[in-house]
């Protein structure tokens, strides 16, 4: 019983530490410059 | 028709395809099977043949396009008289479909996004060509679109050494449902001349898209892209391909879906990277386009079959967009049906 019990908690740490990885903040943004430009002319450029 | 120089006469060629009016099978009527219909009937004057399991579905959307839409009862793969058959349904039906029509000399276009079914596709090349007919290989938003974005950019440099692809939102509840299983399954990339099997869900990145998408945290995932791109780039060192993805969906990935979702899907975007060299200098340039997955999706895979129709695809055989199609006039035609290109200009860590 006692074994069981252990091996439930180890379980659900386990599932804890991988839900916490897995949504985890995605930290700071990078910097950015620049935007987007529609392609134009005869060459699409 | 003209044929393209590429192409070679065959006595087992199929018959020439009159473009003043195609006749153009479509095999599935959801989200992207009707907006192709659509694009077919009013842009290029075709008939359409429109073939789904789904009764009710195929008579309103044949009753929505007027009388250059039939209907066919048939099953997927029965025989059907038409030029180009266009494979607009579920994951995992394409190859078998696709293998029955070229065996009868009739071109195929396919809009999957499965990597079981790209792999599938590819494997016909030989047949195909043996046939001289055309197997377009993923002719939506993604691959599609990204991949004659690719192509484009690749004209700006002598070498090209890397293809990031990224893309963001669904088509309809099919491609949503893809979208779910391809998080939770293997991703490939290429790198250093060798497939790198990687875990779908990993690799995380945050990609700029065209507005108003902006900024999206991008996952590896079960994606095909990299299969129809790494044949048109011979030399190219890394391909990879990612999808944007909520924390949510990344957790759920690996369950069965638990929402519903928008049968008309929402906004979408494409975006991709290339890197190369011309002169010895390495330097990026940076592709996207923004639109209704769907709709883009429809409009890439009526522009392929019009490429079909007059003869303008580089060569028989399956391949993707990038190996098949002038890129120019592909994203020009594009444009005249409104789905946009446009580069990022700026630094170019983003």
């Amino acid at each position: 019983m006692k074994m069981i019990r252990r091996a439930m908690v180890a379980i659900g740490m386990g599932a804890l530490v991988a839900a916490a990885v897995r949504l985890r903040g995605s930290g700071v943004a990078p910097p950015r410059s620049g935007g987007w430009r529609e392609l134009s002319g005869p060459g699409l450029d | 028709m003209l044929p393209h120089p590429d192409q070679v006469d065959g006595a087992n060629s199929p018959d020439p395809v009159s473009t003043d009016m195609a006749r153009i099978g479509i095999l599935g009527v959801g989200a992207v099977g009707a907006r192709l219909a659509r694009q077919l009937v009013s842009t290029d004057d075709d008939q359409v043949v429109l073939r789904d399991e789904r009764r009710n579905r195929v008579e309103v959307v044949a009753n929505s396009l007027g009388d250059r839409a039939t209907i066919d009862r048939g099953a997927l793969d029965d025989p059907l008289d038409v030029d180009v058959v266009v494979l607009a349904g579920p994951a995992r039906t394409q190859a078998h479909v696709a293998e029955q029509f070229v065996r009868r000399g009739i071109h195929v276009v396919s809009t999957t996004d499965d990597l079981t079914d790209v792999r599938a596709l590819l494997a016909l090349d030989q047949h195909a060509r043996e046939r001289n007919v055309h197997v377009v290989i993923g002719a939506g938003f993604a691959p599609g679109l990204t991949c004659v974005l690719a192509a484009h950019a690749a004209k700006k440099f002598e070498h090209v050494d890397e293809i990031h692809i990224a893309k963001s939102g669904t088509g309809g509840p099919a491609c949503a449902r893809q979208h779910h299983r391809a998080l939770g399954r293997g991703a490939i990339d290429w790198r250093d001349g060798s497939w790198d099997a990687r875990p779908g869900g990993s690799g995380r990145e945050l990609c700029w898209f065209p507005d108003p998408i902006g900024p999206q945290d991008c996952y590896r995932a079960e994606l095909p892209d990299a299969l129809v791109i790494v044949p048109a780039f011979p030399g190219v060192r890394r391909v990879t391909s990612r999808v944007s993805a909520t924390r949510r969906d990344r957790l759920t990935a690996r369950l069965p879906m638990l929402w519903p979702t928008d049968p008309e899907g929402g906004p979408g975007a494409v975006r991709v990277e290339v890197r190369g060299r011309t002169d010895g200098r390495g330097s990026v340039l940076v592709y996207g386009a923004m639109d209704r997955p769907a709709v883009a999706a429809g409009a890439v895979a009526a522009v392929a079959c019009r490429f079909i129709v007059e003869g303008s695809l580089k060569r028989f055989g399956a391949a993707g967009l990038a190996e098949s199609v002038d890129s120019l006039a592909f994203l020009s035609e594009l444009a005249r049906r409104g789905v946009r290109a446009a580069v990022f200009e700026g630094e170019t860590g983003l």
